[in-house]
């Protein structure tokens, strides 16, 4: 097993720090009840996150077409409302009758969607327990801590511990979990493009960070024979008294061991003859294609990409920037579907989004505060697409779903959303409630979305 | 920024105390007056970017005012605005908050609450610039944006907290939220009908950001200021039809009255100069100071930072969590003052772009929660035992190895011996390195003296002897930049203890 995959309690023990009795004697309760036990998985699956930093007005993003809710929609929104012969048409196959548009500036989604590999999930959000607004407002049912703030509201994302002190993301438990399954694979199951994240925490396991364009090379680490390698490695590995010079070298420790790999294996990845837009979002992506294109150089069977967008907290100047912000997540999806299509693994990745939370359905002139609920996307070949999951929330002002403002209560949590991911990606029934804390609360434990 | 040996000396010299009173007279290096002094100002706006990235650099490595410089960037990590996002030109503005961090950085807390508030580019950055009124229909509500981020990041936090920086907890068990949504937007309501100054013919909806304009405090115009009442902190409702700056006068007072205040700074200024997990004591001896500086005043910024620097608990013996990660923008700046880096000019502009070399950049976070969280707990023991180190959010496999690869380039490849070099190129002088190259421990001890004030750990002084000894004893440049290398890129340099 490569040191990078090793677990972090088997990598203390190594380092020899005290700190590993108190490790061991810490209760994880779903440690032990692995994922059919140790055997290797038989295929390969991806999960590919890419997190909207800022909070999307997805409210803007998959929009009611239907004359009835689009004029409710128009009067919410007032001057931040989409036209309504501006919204490109979608053709559900869900059995309602609703009619929706998406935002004139994602084509690329549309397409997707029309020829069902991309599905929508309708005011999804962190939620402990089904709420209903009578419920909020009685404080009657435990709630999230600190509703509409943007770093607790993306933890709550990341970490789905509502008013638990668990310290690790999602990801990172499904990791621990499959950790004995994928003991083969030469890097850790979490890669993130977009630096250290909740999300990809975990007990058990570490996340590797590369950048948009794939990891770096140590430069000059070949002079003087190797030896400058060997006495950097010799002087990170020394023991330090204070755990922050024992932080810092345990992650130049993981960065020297991996670096080379990484790079060595990157260099092999074919050429893609997809063309991806030249934005950051879109340079994460093609690495991340170009990693999935190596992936049995790397052994792997089991990832967990993590690329992000920023830019979506549009309080200000929305009818300018929302525009250009979709239109780069619309392209960027529309290529990496493209090459996942390309690679034949269309059906065995699946990209997802996820958001600090939906705005307000109000106007604050120029822009949109912080709000709950909102649309989520889910892409691939194993999504049943063409369809919206969930309910699609009344956008009302004071309606059934609005505690204010245009503040929508979820009517799918994000455990629920997570935990159907996560079955997807192998993690049994039984340890679902350890990647989705909250799962028990709620009775739908798997949305459908998935094929 | 980073010692030197003067610096050093003086302290010595003359003691810690006396040594801060000494700094706190020393006039402020400003960043403003470089840009303006640029004439005609360039075609390109990000060119005067670049030239407020150099103008920090030399005031960060050649001022005299090395407290203020330090408080400062301590302060633009909790007050966050940043050249990355609605600000990328108006590089005026970012110069000017910059200076205003700097010579109000250690004043009263109340006047910096409101300067802030005030500024252009926290105006443009938190979106309370062109804030207006609701609209007659009711449809159009006042921006949340600065009521929300003022109180939970700058100035109180989220929940009630002790005196020494610990969560209040209510009788059920769980923390006690400092604010509710209709308290945001009593603060939204009142940060209404505040735009540039200047705008032509005093329109609201004409104001325009100019040189001057963007360096003025933002100006109220009555006509779109809410002017019914306001429910802010405190159980305060200012009472409708005050004027605008009466109004902002209530509510930054609501704010200066709440008594998070001073455990919230005291906690987050102890962990961007001393250390990232200060005990409950410490906090409380520092917010005590907040509270009252010894002579009844409130929010003595300068006496809050000389009980941080002071306290038994900065200056005692180290043990295993004491002090902190220096985040590879100080790693930078304390290599350029220990070895006077600095292009020919002297100045910093071939260093365009620090956010790519080091993963930070002077006022340039990514968004107004800095860098890293003051909260990150890096997995592994340090999650274990409870404690945080905020830096190390930024210290990735990715970030750290283009860090160590930026090192390598301003030892190795930037020096006073470095050949073909642009003109602009910024190089440590290794001279005094040089002339004792050829004695190895002589070398390592003078780099240690200089980077570790003489503190090397047996390994790295072996792994340094191991290192200089394979170049030729002739090759002093060579034997000087891997000394340095060494050191910077080790973990204990990166610790500041």
């Amino acid at each position: 097993m490569a040191v990078i995959a090793r677990s972090r309690r088997d990598f203390l023990a190594l380092a020899g720090t005290s700190a590993t009795g108190f490790l061991l004697a810490r209760p994880h309760d779903a440690i032990g009840q692995m994922v059919g036990g140790s055997a290797p998985f038989s295929d390969y699956r991806a999960l590919v996150c890419l997190f909207l930093f800022g909070g999307n007005d997805s409210f803007n993003m998959l929009v009611p077409r239907s004359t009835a809710e689009y004029n409710a929609y128009a009067a919410s929104r007032q001057n931040l409302a989409v036209a309504q012969a501006d919204l490109l048409p979608i053709d559900s196959l869900n059995p309602d009758g609703a009619l929706y548009g998406v935002h004139p500036s994602m084509p690329g989604l549309h397409a997707l969607f029309a020829q069902e590999s991309a599905a929508f999930v309708a005011n999804v959000g962190p939620l402990i327990a089904p709420t209903t607004k009578a419920q909020y407002q009685g404080g009657s049912v435990p709630l999230p801590p600190q509703l509409f703030s943007h770093n607790d509201q993306q933890n709550q994302w990341h970490s789905l511990r509502g008013r638990t002190l668990s310290d690790t993301g999602w990801a990172g438990r499904m990791a621990d979990l499959i950790r004995l399954n994928v003991a083969g694979q030469q890097l850790a199951t979490n890669v993130s493009l977009a630096g250290n994240s909740l999300f990809q925490s975990g007990d058990e396991t570490v996340a590797y960070t590369m950048g948009a364009a794939g990891p770096l090379a140590f430069q000059g680490f070949a002079g003087l024979g190797g030896e400058q390698r060997r006495a950097f490695e010799r002087i990170i590995n020394a023991s330090y008294d204070s755990i922050y010079a024992r932080g810092f070298a345990e992650v130049q420790r993981r960065a020297v061991e991996a670096a080379d790999r990484v790079t060595a294996a990157i260099a092999q990845a074919p050429p893609l003859t997809t063309q991806f837009p030249t934005s950051s979002l879109g340079q994460q992506f093609q690495t991340v294609a170009r990693l999935i294109s190596v992936r049995d150089r790397l052994a792997m069977q089991r990832q967990v990409f993590l690329v992000s967008a920023g830019g979506f907290d549009s309080h200000d100047d929305q009818l300018v920037n929302q525009p250009a912000l979709l239109a780069s997540v619309s392209a960027c999806l529309a290529a990496f579907y493209a090459a996942t299509v390309e690679l034949g693994v269309a059906s065995s990745v699946t990209t997802f989004t996820q958001s600090d939370f939906g705005r307000t359905l109000t106007s604050n002139g120029d822009g949109t505060d912080h709000a709950w609920g909102g649309v989520q996307l889910v892409i691939g070949q194993s999504v049943r697409g063409r369809r919206i999951f969930g309910r699609y929330p009344s956008l009302a002002l004071n309606g059934p779903d609005d505690v204010g403002g245009g503040r929508l209560i979820p009517g799918v949590s994000a455990d629920q959303y997570a935990a159907t991911l996560a079955r997807w990606f192998g993690i049994p029934d039984a340890d679902l409630a350890h990647v989705a804390p909250h799962l028990g609360n709620f009775a739908e434990r798997d949305l459908g979305l998935m094929i | 920024m980073g010692a030197t040996q003067a610096d050093a000396d003086r302290v010595i010299a003359i003691g810690y105390e006396a040594w801060i009173d000494e700094q706190l007279t020393r006039p402020a290096s400003l960043a403003l007056p470089h840009l303006q002094s640029i004439q005609p100002p360039p075609q390109n706006i990000q060119e005067l970017h670049r030239d407020r990235v150099d103008v920090w650099f030399r005031n960060a490595v050649n001022g005299g005012d090395q407290l203020r410089q330090r408080v400062a960037f301590a302060l633009s990590e909790i007050m966050v605005v940043s050249q990355a996002g609605a600000l990328g030109n108006l590089p005026y503005a970012v110069a000017s908050y910059q200076d205003l961090l700097v010579t109000q950085g250690l004043g009263n807390f109340r006047d910096l609450s409101e300067a802030i508030t005030l500024h252009p580019a926290m105006g443009v950055y938190l979106s309370m610039l062109g804030n207006q009124k609701p609209n007659q229909q009711g449809t159009i509500r006042p921006d949340e944006n600065y009521a929300r981020e003022l109180m939970q990041l700058f100035t109180i936090g989220l929940v009630e907290l002790n005196l020494d920086g610990t969560p209040r907890i209510d009788s059920t068990g769980q923390p006690i939220p400092t604010y509710s949504q209709p308290i945001i937007e009593g603060f939204a309501h009142v940060y209404t009908g505040w735009t540039y100054a200047n705008a032509p013919n005093g329109n609201f909806l004409q104001a325009r950001p100019t040189p001057l304009s963007q360096v003025m405090p933002m100006q109220l115009y009555p006509n779109y200021h809410d002017t019914g009442p306001k429910l802010v902190l405190g159980g305060v409702t200012i009472p409708a039809n005050q004027a605008g700056a009466q109004d902002l006068d209530a509510a930054l007072d609501s704010i200066f009255a709440h008594p998070n205040v001073g455990p919230f700074i005291a906690r987050r200024l102890i962990q961007r100069l001393v250390t990232s997990n200060p005990s409950s004591e410490y906090v409380s001896r520092v917010a005590q100071r907040f509270n009252d500086n010894g002579r009844g005043v409130r929010g003595d910024l300068a006496a809050v930072v000389k009980a941080i620097l002071l306290d038994a608990e900065a200056r005692g013996p180290s043990t295993a969590s004491t002090g902190k990660i220096k985040e590879p923008l100080l790693r930078l700046t304390q290599l350029w003052r220990a070895y006077n880096g600095r292009a020919p000019d002297g100045g910093f502009r071939a260093f365009a772009n620090p956010s790519g070399s080091l993963g930070q950049g002077p006022l340039q976070a990514n968004s107004v929660f800095n860098f890293f969280s003051p909260d990150f707990a890096p997995s592994g023991e340090i999650r274990d035992a409870g404690l945080v180190a905020p830096e190390l959010e930024i210290a990735t496999e990715y970030q750290n190895t283009q860090v160590t690869n930026t090192f390598r380039t301003y030892t190795f490849g930037r020096n006073s011996r470095t050949a073909g070099l642009p003109a602009d190129a910024i190089v440590i002088n290794i001279e005094a390195e040089i002339a004792v190259a050829a004695d190895t421990n002589a070398l390592v001890n003078l780099v240690a003296d200089k980077l570790l004030a003489g503190q090397v750990s047996a390994t790295l002084r072996a792994e340094m002897t191991n290192l200089v000894g394979r170049y030729a004893t002739t090759d002093g440049p060579n034997r000087a930049a891997q000394a340095i290398y060494s050191v910077v890129t080790s973990p204990e340099y990166v610790l500041q203890p």
